[in-house]
């Protein structure tokens, strides 16, 4: 009689069953309403009119098809931009192949199961990847365009921090999910810690490097394309030039381009990854 | 490579000395090998080509090596940004809130307007294979390839000046990723309860409302708080082109040649990015 006193108290009366209990309750409501009341108070700060916002895309819709509307498709051919769109291409190709090259080491670092040293080295790693990731893309231009000055090398600089930022995550949590006995098994027989990353996390993770470095590639064209906006070189100038002088069939004949450029190094991108997967299972 | 090459006949002396593999399928087994390294080293050499080719136009050639003026021409450059300019600081609290603000109006709006595209580009549920499902699927891939800078030049020659063209281009921009892992997340639903709700007498609202949004709600909040997280980052950049928040201040931080002022404004962008980071982490962490 008396263990089962002692292990299952029973409750005065039964309570009544909720789909979610008291507190959980509470939290979930007061976060709602948190949020709602934000939202609120944004509205207000910001002095939106709510009808103009639903206005917006008719208005843009009606400008679209007013102004930008026969696009100026003989733009695309001329020789200047193709090779600008060129040198987007290379552009996104360096700055993806450098950040990538830097990321794995900083991905090392910052991945807390196997980096160096959990004081030193990882905190160092996480900061720069969160601060390369942090800073968008179009930032890191203007920054390393009043450095460097107006060109490609500038546009290259850029992207390459980007990627560092985009593929150090993606590669840190990638090698956060290893299989640790590989990794133990060099520890014990005396690896250092360069080994234990060459010949334990590397092998584990090759493939995978591989596929997230070809996406780094596909995103970091998809920026590829605006750095120019800002001064870092390629197909983004003449967008900039063609909107500033206000030759709105240009822009949208340079849009139009843009979409088809990267929805085919999407499809690329995704063709190549998914022959990759299927290695990794042959 | 030569511990390898060296390796690799020694390896094949073996198995031909052990007997147990017939020698056929230990040569093809080799040739498979050597074929599948002759072909890695092949592609290898052509990505190395591309690079250095890449490097060629890109940098070696475009770049204008006189103004950059050697070693120390750049770390003047650089020194210019570390001279912090902390009397900027109270002008930055205004501007971060409206960073923040854009961003969290952008992706509510954002979510409100991927709702029908997930709704059209999810297989099994849209209204019409040949007609809605392409067009969804078309504009989750048209919010993603244009680039949120585009998007703001676009809606501030439609709006004009403001937070608002901001939240526009962080919404548009951010209903391609919501839509897509929403449209994925209804694909891959467990068909069973949606059955059953449609054996008992339920109508497309209680399908929908009963069957398929509690299983796929843990996904899309926690690809909504994702991506509220990515948006803090492109709300800061909208006033590059006219939209407000902390993008307007860095923009005249630069004109005004203050580069203290401009790192000012980066460290503050990187603070709300570390907060963003912590709400979005714990966030997750309630939803899923």
């Amino acid at each position: 009689m008396s263990s089962q006193d002692m292990n299952t108290p029973r409750p005065a009366a039964p309570p009544q069953w909720t789909r979610f209990p008291f507190p959980e309750t509470l939290i979930r409501y007061s976060a709602l309403l948190g949020v709602l009341v934000f939202l609120a108070w944004s509205v207000h700060f910001l002095n939106l009119d709510l009808q103009r916002v639903l206005g917006a895309f008719p208005r843009l819709g009606a400008i679209l098809a007013d102004r930008y509307f026969p696009p100026e498709l003989g733009f695309i051919l001329d020789q200047r931009f193709l090779m600008s769109v060129l040198n987007t291409i290379q552009m996104s190709i360096l700055g993806g192949a450098f950040g990538v090259l830097l990321a794995i080491p900083l991905a090392w670092f910052a991945s807390h199961n196997v980096t160096l040293h959990r004081w030193i080295f990882y905190p160092f790693g996480r900061l720069s990847i969160m601060g390369c990731r942090a800073i968008h893309e179009t930032i890191w231009t203007i920054l390393f365009v009043t450095v460097i000055g107006f060109g490609m090398f500038a546009g290259v600089l850029a992207l390459t921090m980007f990627c560092i930022g985009f593929a150090g995550k993606l590669f840190s949590d990638e090698i956060e999910a290893i299989d640790m006995k590989p990794v133990e098994a060099l520890r014990s027989t005396g690896a250092g810690p360069l080994q234990v990353f060459v010949f334990g996390v590397l092998p584990q993770v090759k493939i995978a490097f591989v596929g997230i470095s070809i996406y780094t590639w596909d995103v970091a064209f998809r920026a590829a394309t605006v750095v120019g906006f800002f001064g870092g070189g390629g197909m983004g100038w003449y967008l900039q030039r063609a909107t500033y002088e206000l030759q709105s069939t240009r822009v949208a004949a340079i849009l139009l381009t843009i979409i088809a450029l990267v929805s085919i190094s999407e499809v690329v991108s995704g063709w190549l990854r998914q022959r990759l997967a299927g290695e990794r299972l042959a | 490579m030569a511990m390898t090459g060296t390796g690799k006949p020694s390896g094949g002396g073996a198995t031909a000395g052990g007997g147990i593999l017939s020698g056929e399928a230990a040569t093809t087994y080799f040739e498979r090998r050597r074929n599948d390294r002759m072909r890695k080293a092949l592609i290898w050499t052509g990505v190395a080509l591309v690079l250095l080719w890449c490097i060629q136009v890109t940098i070696i050639a475009d770049t204008d090596w006189e103004r950059i003026g050697g070693r120390f021409g750049v770390l003047g450059s650089i020194g210019r940004f570390l001279l912090l300019d902390f009397s900027l600081l109270p002008h930055l609290l205004v501007p971060a809130i409206e960073t923040m603000m854009i961003a969290t109006l952008g992706t509510i709006l954002g979510c409100f307007l991927a709702l029908p595209v997930a709704w059209f580009g999810a297989r099994n549920v849209t209204p019409s294979l040949y007609i809605f499902y392409p067009i969804g699927r078309f504009m989750m891939v048209l919010s993603r390839s244009v680039h949120e800078i585009i998007w703001a030049i676009l809606f501030v020659g439609a709006v004009g000046l403001g937070a608002l063209p901001g939240i526009l281009a962080v919404a548009v921009r951010s209903i391609g990723f919501i839509s897509k892992i929403t449209a994925e997340a209804i694909e891959n639903i467990d068909p069973k309860p949606v059955e059953a709700i449609r054996a008992v007498g339920g109508n497309q609202f209680q399908v929908m409302y009963y069957g398929i949004l509690p299983q796929i709600m843990p996904v899309v909040l926690g690809t909504i708080i994702f991506e509220w997280d990515i948006n803090i980052r492109r709300a800061a950049v909208m006033g590059l082109v006219g939209a407000g928040g902390l993008g307007l201040v860095f923009f005249r931080q630069m004109a005004m040649f203050n580069y203290g002022g401009v790192t000012m404004v980066l460290l503050a962008i990187l603070v709300l990015i570390i907060i963003g980071e912590i709400v979005s982490h714990y966030a997750r962490k309630a939803v899923t």
